[in-house]
């Protein structure tokens, strides 16, 4: 070989080896300079982060008692990969976290699923076995900080509602909640929950390839604390809350009361209610089944959600439109004898004096009053026939709040119900007539609304014309006032100055001479009206409107009681006695109280 | 020369490499502390820690590098083909005897110290490939010679991967670089790399492609050897034509007793007799070196299946069949060159600081002190450091070379040439693989992976190439005085 050819390949090799090098200094730029997927993905290696829940806004009742408090507990976490392969002390776990050795291993079969991802072995392990916990020194488990609901007074399940942990289909619904946050699923905790449920933070930790952790990540510097949730001020006043679910014991139903001049609610009972604690914590689960399959439905929220006949209280509404169309005078009188009739129809009435105005129609309730009003509003000349006469007619009955949410911050409102034309077209095959449809003038027929709306009413009658939304929520944390459509007065269509005769029938009756007698209280002017509903599933249902004092009014309340009887029979004890407390502090009639105490009605139809 | 044995044994010893090979120990001992340290160990100069071992280890490797300089440059050629015997037989022993580690029966055991022969193996192997080489009469380009070197090269290549340890056996086909440099024909190497390069993806090809693909690759590399591109031209059209014309004949006498990968087979074995007797009778010799090439790739490549399915371990095939893009496995497989790549792409520009890299510290990379020692250097050093450590191994290859040229016997040179290549060839594949550009093959990074057999070695090897290169330098600087 020459010379000049060795000298050739000699080069040739050098360009070689620096050629083999030059790639690989290439490619070592490119990952290393150019590629920042692999910083992320060495993050992503050796950092765990660790959300830190907060603790959940706490609730307080209009004088600033707990109705809600958050309680500090812990979730006992597992990462499966992670758990020691050489066994650990079962047993001591088993007792520390106070779960069944059968529990632990279905969790940990569960869990092998996916081995890197935390996974909730059991929840609600509280301080003091959380602290034992940590001296076992478990590896592959940990505790996380959670807070859960405790409610001081046991009052108001249906009210503020319940938390529990998110499940799939509200996950698919509101992606920016994760696994394992807890979310309001009712009541006050479901309607304010982007106020209650506060920011979560994180901490960012290093871990080794054990999944063992090494320390803080960059001594804490892209740590975030968790925002503890707003606190919320509430409406209700948490005694006369718990008078009213005690008065209610034993009977099915609902009591609302609102302040008038505001639109707060102050008691919002519905019966049967249940202890809130019992829907926290490990055993929330089986007494949420227990209460699912309870036939009376502690569940339901009666006070918002029932459809009820009004019976006479609706005479009110008839009244004041009777007035607004100018069908009615206060002054007019009607017969009465035993009830009305027209035909072969007849309208029962009880007995009393004959003929009647407004005023004593109201106080006494008398059925055949109403049905001339009725009549005399949907038969109206104005009108070119009785169905354009009963549009009119809905149209008032409307803005009165029924047969429509009110729009309050309360997620689980009912619409109730009026009927409408095409109903009576369907029912009747379109023949129908003003008395046909007779019964709607004392709030029997296809009338439905809910207590809330029938407190409502009770608001409208006290403030002469109009109400406030009805509300729960008071004031929230960091917020100067609530949405302004609770601070607007909403008038309804029947003018103001028609409203005096009602009122002045209502105070008849509980201090003159009517139905309402029994809820007369010295020195306060009360005002009430009875309804006794017919209904179909036997006994008749009792309720009661009331309002007081008659001027500048501090309560306006309703309270229905299934098959409770006459009004006057179980609703108005309930009500008058929660006015005398609201009003007074003090009740003087502790046989009243007793006598309701101990009322219970007997219901064939729900505990079959 | 005997009359200069008063100068000191440091006497010619090239100064750079040693300063080189200074540097890149130490840049592997920092390597070694990161990759060991652990802050939960309480005593900092314990014997139990890695990096305290590893300082024994430089130590003991310090003084061989003395002992090696001591001895006469003469005894490396005298016992050239001893070392070689003795090379075989610890091979041969391990084979037999050694401790089974990884899945290779590569490693003998004294107490806590493992040691592989293949290290030494390597070393006697380029002393005697420089032995058989140089001496007076051979002729690289002389089938006879060229078998000889073959032989040389592939007995304890065959042993290495018989103990299941392939990719250390593959770093003694790094010859193929000293081969070139003393003359072998440059359109015999590329044949050779082309064939290796079949053997690694002939699982994926049908056997028809395979076999065309060979006979393509070396009919073209034979015609660039000896010009007269159009008889070889015919000669693979005729071969072609006439596996179809015998494919088609026979299915018309006897449909479906000859498809047409097993005519070309047959009109093959015909053509390379045919291509025999040509080059007898127009005296080209070189083509029997093409056709024994041929032959015995056509002998051993249905056996690469066989290779592939039963003495390849399953992790082995797995890395092989992952690094083609076959099979992807991020968690299994790929898990440790995905770690790796991790672990350097993030150390960025400047790297994360020395004790800094959390990848390294917390466990996330396998074989961080050993195999994967570089990655190290690429997350707590960054960019910075990873060109540093290869600009450092790049010009000791130089050096080495370098070296090599300057030596008056062939002897010295070729040696020079095979340590290159060694060192290249393991850093190539240590680095690439940590890169992605390799297939995994448990091969050590030269003078920084821990370890005490492989430090000591590749100080040996390359202080055998400083000793042989002082010498010569001795003898001409006493020449011009």
């Amino acid at each position: 070989m020459s010379d000049s050819e060795s000298f050739l390949r000699m080069r040739t090799l050098q360009v070689i080896v620096i050629l083999i090098f030059a790639v690989i200094v290439a490619r070592l730029g490119y990952i290393q300079l150019f590629d920042r997927r692999y910083a992320e993905l060495a993050e992503a290696n050796v950092l765990r982060h660790v959300v830190q829940y907060p603790p959940r806004g706490e609730v307080f009742d209009r004088n600033g008692e707990y109705l809600v408090q958050s309680r500090e507990c812990y979730d006992l976490m597992v990462i499966y990969r992670e758990i020691d392969k050489r066994g650990f002390d079962t047993a001591r776990l088993c007792e520390v976290a106070g779960i069944s050795r059968t529990k632990l291993e279905r969790e940990l079969a569960n869990a092998r699923v996916r081995p890197r991802a935390p996974r909730v072995v059991t929840s609600y392990i509280p301080k003091e076995d959380k602290l034992r916990f940590d001296e076992g020194n478990f590896r592959g488990f940990y505790t996380v900080y959670r807070t859960v609901r405790q409610y001081p007074r046991k009052v108001g399940g249906n009210l503020l509602g319940y938390v529990s942990e998110v499940n799939d289909t509200y996950l698919k619904r509101h992606p920016e909640y994760k696994v394992g946050d807890y979310v309001g699923m009712s009541g006050v905790e479901s309607a304010y929950e982007p106020e209650l449920r506060g920011t979560k933070g994180v901490k960012i930790q290093e871990i080794d390839t054990h999944g063992a952790i090494k320390g803080s990540y960059m001594n804490g510097r892209y740590d975030s604390l968790p925002e503890p949730g707003s606190y919320l001020v509430s409406t209700i006043d948490a005694r006369l809350q718990l008078l009213g679910e005690e008065l209610m014991r034993g009977k099915v139903g609902a009591a609302v009361a609102i302040e008038p001049s505001t639109g707060e609610i102050l008691m919002m009972v519905s019966s049967p209610t249940y202890d809130p604690d019992e829907l926290v914590g490990r055993e929330r689960g089986n007494n949420y089944m227990k209460m699912l399959y309870n036939k009376r439905k502690p569940l339901f929220n009666r006070a918002v959600k029932a459809k009820y006949p009004p019976g006479s209280t609706f005479k009110l509404v008839q009244g004041l439109i009777g007035l607004q169309e100018g069908v009615l005078k206060p002054s007019d009188l009607h017969v009465c004898h035993n009830g009305y009739q027209a035909g072969r129809l007849k309208m029962a009435c009880h007995s009393h004096a004959s003929p009647l105005d407004l005023r004593f129609a109201v106080a006494t309730s008398c059925n055949a009053y109403f049905c001339y009003v009725f009549r005399d509003i949907l038969d109206n000349p104005k009108y070119d026939n009785v169905k354009e006469g009963f549009d009119v007619w809905k149209e008032y009955v409307e803005s009165f709040g029924f047969g429509r949410k009110l729009g309050s911050d309360f997620l689980d409102e009912g619409n109730g119900y009026v009927p409408d034309r095409a109903y009576y077209d369907r029912q009747y095959r379109g023949s129908w007539n003003s008395l046909t449809i007779l019964s709607l003038s004392i709030g029997q027929d296809a009338l439905g609304c809910t207590p809330l709306q029938l407190a409502n009413l009770a608001c409208i009658i006290a403030n002469r014309g109009y109400y406030y939304i009805p509300h729960i929520v008071k004031q929230v944390e960091g917020q100067d006032s609530l949405d302004r459509r609770f601070y607007e007065r909403h008038y309804t269509k029947v003018d103001p100055k028609h409203f005096e005769p009602i009122v002045e029938g209502m105070w008849r009756g509980v201090n003159v001479g009517g139905t309402s007698t029994m809820a007369r209280l010295d020195g306060w002017d009360v005002c009430g009206k009875t309804g006794t509903a017919e209904n179909p599933r036997g006994r008749d249902h009792s309720t009661f409107l009331s309002f007081a004092p008659k001027d500048n009014p501090r309560i306006a309340i309703s309270v229905y009681v299934e098959n409770g009887g006459f009004g006057a029979s179980a609703a108005l004890p309930i009500a008058s006695l929660l006015e005398e407390f609201y009003l007074t502090d003090t009740i003087r009639r502790p046989a009243l109280l007793d006598h309701v105490r101990n009322m219970q009605i007997h219901y064939p139809v729900y505990d079959k | 020369m005997t009359s200069n044995r008063h100068n000191g044994i440091f006497d010619g010893v090239d100064r750079v490499t040693v300063l080189l090979y200074v540097l890149i120990v130490l840049a592997g001992f920092v390597s070694i502390i990161s990759a060991s340290y652990d802050d939960s160990t309480a005593r900092t100069f314990s014997l139990s820690h890695f990096y305290m071992k590893q300082l024994v280890w430089i130590g003991i490797a310090w003084v061989t590098a003395l002992v090696v300089l001591l001895l006469d440059e003469r005894y490396y050629h005298m016992f050239a083909y001893p070392a070689y015997f003795v090379g075989l037989g610890l091979l041969v022993a391990a084979l037999l005897f050694g401790r089974e580690v990884n899945g290779a029966k590569a490693w003998f055991e004294f107490g806590s110290v493992r040691v592989q022969p293949v290290e030494f193996a390597k070393i006697a192997t380029a002393l005697a490939l420089a032995r058989v080489m140089s001496n007076y009469s051979f002729s690289i380009n002389r089938p006879g010679d060229l078998f000889k070197v073959g032989m040389v090269i592939c007995i304890p290549l065959m042993i290495i991967i018989l103990q299941n340890d392939t990719g250390s056996g593959i770093v003694l086909g790094s010859f193929l670089f000293v081969l070139y440099r003393e003359g072998l024909n440059k359109w015999l190497c590329i044949p050779v790399l082309l064939i290796g390069a079949l053997f690694i993806v002939s699982f994926l090809l049908s056997p028809m492609m395979l076999l065309l693909c060979l006979i393509l690759v070396c009919t073209l590399s034979e015609a660039m050897m000896n010009g007269l591109w159009r008889s070889r031209i015919i000669f693979l059209a005729a071969l072609l034509l006439a596996a179809i014309l015998l494919c088609l004949v026979m299915a018309l006498l006897s449909p479906g007793s000859l498809d047409l990968y097993h005519s070309l087979l047959l009109m093959t074995l015909v053509a390379v007799a045919v291509a025999a007797v040509y080059a007898y009778r127009s005296h080209l010799t070189n083509i029997f070196i093409t056709l024994g090439l041929f032959v015995g790739s056509l002998v051993f490549l249905p056996t690469t299946d066989y290779i592939f399915n039963s003495i390849l371990k399953q992790h082995q095939r797995d890395r092989i069949l992952s690094f083609l893009g076959i099979i992807s496995d991020p968690l299994g497989t790929d898990y440790n060159v995905n770690q790796a790549k991790i672990a350097i792409g993030s150390g960025g520009f400047a790297g994360k600081g020395f004790l800094q890299g959390t990848q390294i510290k917390y466990g996330f990379v396998p074989e961080k002190h050993t195999d994967f020692i570089f990655c190290t250097v690429g997350e707590e050093w960054g960019f910075l450091g990873t060109t540093f450590v290869l600009a450092v191994l790049c010009l000791l290859i130089l050096r080495l070379m370098r070296m090599g040229e300057r030596q008056e016997e062939p002897f010295g040179r070729i040696y020079c040439y095979c340590v290159a290549s060694i060192l290249l060839f393991h850093v190539l594949v240590n680095v690439g693989m940590t890169i992605g550009l390799m297939p995994v093959m448990g091969i050590p990074l030269p003078f920084m992976s821990y370890g005490g057999s492989s430090l000591i070695a590749f100080t040996i090897l390359l202080f055998i190439a400083v000793r042989l290169d002082a010498s010569t330098r001795q003898f001409s600087l006493n020449r011009i005085a």
